[in-house]
């Protein structure tokens, strides 16, 4: 955990209790986001992710809880014109220029960053001309990266932002976003990529079944799972692998299992004495993306019990 | 004086996209005005009361098809692009996005309706100024209720939904509000129909404004439109709210 700031967070989440039809998309989850702070939150599809956001946004309410946004209700207008919302889906106007839609979203704040400087920040020197509903998927992202930061938020919140980029872009976006954080902007991420995740953020916050099962700098999520990645192909099913000595994680990614293990020299000898075929194999400390696999995992292994024992 | 200017800019932004979707302009201003050529002016030649009373009809119709499409199919399918989703969250103030939409829908009913002016004096209809005036603002206002009961469908509708029942809604109207023939000349049961739709009472109202009609009824009339717009603004409001919450 991090140490408690005397200021007052950003924005907060406390436990709140959101269904979306039948499933309880967040469980008493609590979240605070301090100023300055980057923050990723990360988590397997359905976690809450989308959900969390939609109510720091406003555009849901808690049922139980509260949300809050600069110290007030995220729909109050004075706390949204300091934010800045990048979503993970949202069109732009066909028939209006990059331009036109740049300039409408800074008129719509107090302060506005110029035009000029938006661009830039953007990367869309060049495109001011176009229409929106002549941009690629790439540059669309580029435009809505601009409207989010055209009023020089305080807050920036960034919902899955470089899907459909290549790598490129991808690099661009992180520099415009890590120089929106040195300048003192809080920002909030939602993201599969881990790489994304451990270039800009210095919290991670995991959330899975609407709870937060772990919050920490990345570093301080890698240590929580046991040192290293055995990366290899194999013939042996995951429940063999699990069995291995000293296994304490297997996930799989097409073709490729990863192991976590507490001492790589033990589990490797029983790996290659229980299957010759192993191939492409690869020792190193875990990533982040092995750690937030291995919390989930575990997670999910400890909400099962509690089932089963509760049965 | 910072959200006149927000309303002012999303306005022209919005009147600029919807003059740039030439699919949605040309039908919406053109119908109308072929219509009123061939039926209005080319059936009717010499006959100045006919093109007359149809002019009185034509200025709703021409508020009809703007004012629902635009307010109705062209919400549902912003709303589908996730367009309106990122203009609630922005600093845009409550209803800005509404508003604009509703400046668009008006700049365009005002083209629609000036150019069938324009069509109808250059064909001959005669009417004293005030008269040309209070026919022409009546069709514009008119285009308000319309709106809000094509923002209804808009906020409740997916967009291929929201298109298919504002043109059935559309051709009740000008129907069965005998905005393209004369109820007269029509089934009585047409006549009963006819009550329930806004079109028949402005219809009605236009009539009497342009000197085609003695002026009776108007209270009954007024309070009937009047009725029928606040219900459509307390959906419409309903709609809004929740799909914000």
């Amino acid at each position: 955990m991090l140490p408690l700031s005397s200021e007052p967070p950003i924005a907060m989440l406390s436990k709140v209790l959101k269904r979306r039809g039948a499933t309880l998309a967040l469980n008493g989850l609590d979240l605070a986001i301090q100023p300055g702070q980057c923050v990723a939150l990360l988590g397997p599809n359905g976690a809450g992710k989308s959900t969390s956001v939609a109510l720091l946004t406003g555009r849901l309410r808690p049922e139980a809880g509260e949300a809050f946004l600069f110290g007030g209700d995220p729909r109050a207008l004075a706390g949204r014109g300091r934010m800045g919302v990048m979503l993970q889906t949202a069109g732009l106007p066909n028939t209006l220029s990059v331009r036109e839609q740049i300039d409408l979203f800074r008129g719509y704040y107090r302060k506005p960053r110029s035009l000029d400087e938006v661009v830039r920040l953007a990367g869309l020197e060049g495109l001011e001309k176009r229409r929106c509903g002549a941009l690629s998927g790439g540059q669309q992202r580029r435009v809505q990266f601009a409207l989010a930061i055209a009023g020089r938020p305080d807050f920036l919140v960034l919902d899955e932002p470089t899907t459909g980029m290549d790598i490129d872009a991808r690099r661009a976006l992180w520099s415009a976003v890590r120089s929106e954080i040195a300048r003192g902007c809080a920002v909030l991420l939602t993201t599969h990529h881990l790489d994304e995740a451990e270039a800009l953020a210095d919290r991670i916050v995991v959330i899975d079944h609407g709870q937060v099962i772990a919050d920490g700098t990345p570093e301080a999520i890698k240590a929580r799972v046991s040192g290293v990645a055995i990366r290899c192909r194999t013939c042996l099913s995951d429940a063999e692998l699990a069995s291995l000595a000293r296994v304490t994680g297997v996930s799989r990614d097409g073709g490729k299992v990863t192991l976590l293990t507490t001492s790589a020299p033990a589990t490797l000898r029983e790996l290659l004495a229980r299957d010759e075929t192993v191939d492409d194999l690869i020792v190193s400390g875990a990533s982040l993306e092995d750690a937030v696999t291995r919390l989930v995992q575990a997670g999910q292994a400890a909400a099962l019990q509690r089932q089963t024992e509760a049965a | 004086m910072h959200t006149l200017a927000v309303y002012f800019r999303e306005a022209r932004a919005q009147v600029l996209a919807t003059w740039r979707t030439p699919q949605f302009m040309i039908p919406s201003v053109i119908l109308p005005l072929l219509f009123y050529g061939v039926m209005g002016l080319g059936l009717s030649k010499g006959r100045e009361p006919v093109a007359h009373m149809m002019l009185a009809n034509y200025v709703i119709f021409a508020a009809i098809a703007p004012a629902m499409f635009g307010f109705g199919a062209a919400v549902a399918a912003e709303r589908e692009a996730k367009l309106v989703e990122l203009k609630q969250i922005a600093p845009l103030p409550a209803g800005g996005y509404l508003a604009g939409r509703l400046a668009a829908a008006l700049a365009l009913v005002a083209v629609a309706i000036g150019l069938l002016g324009g069509l109808a004096y250059f064909g001959g209809v005669k009417m004293d100024a005030w008269r040309w005036a209070a026919t022409l603002g009546l069709g514009l206002g008119s285009a308000v209720p319309f709106a809000l009961i094509g923002l209804n469908l808009g906020l409740r509708m997916g967009s291929q939904g929201a298109t298919a029942l504002t043109n059935l809604l559309f051709l009740c109207f000008s129907l069965f509000g005998g905005l393209w023939i004369p109820l007269q000349a029509m089934p009585a049961w047409f006549g009963k129909v006819a009550q329930f739709t806004p079109s028949y009472h402005f219809g009605q109202l236009s009539q009497m404004l342009s000197g085609m009609q003695p002026v009776t009824d108007v209270e009954r009339h007024v309070s009937i439109l009047v009725a029928m717009s606040l219900a459509a603004l307390i959906g419409a409001w309903a709609a809004w709210r929740r799909q914000a919450a």
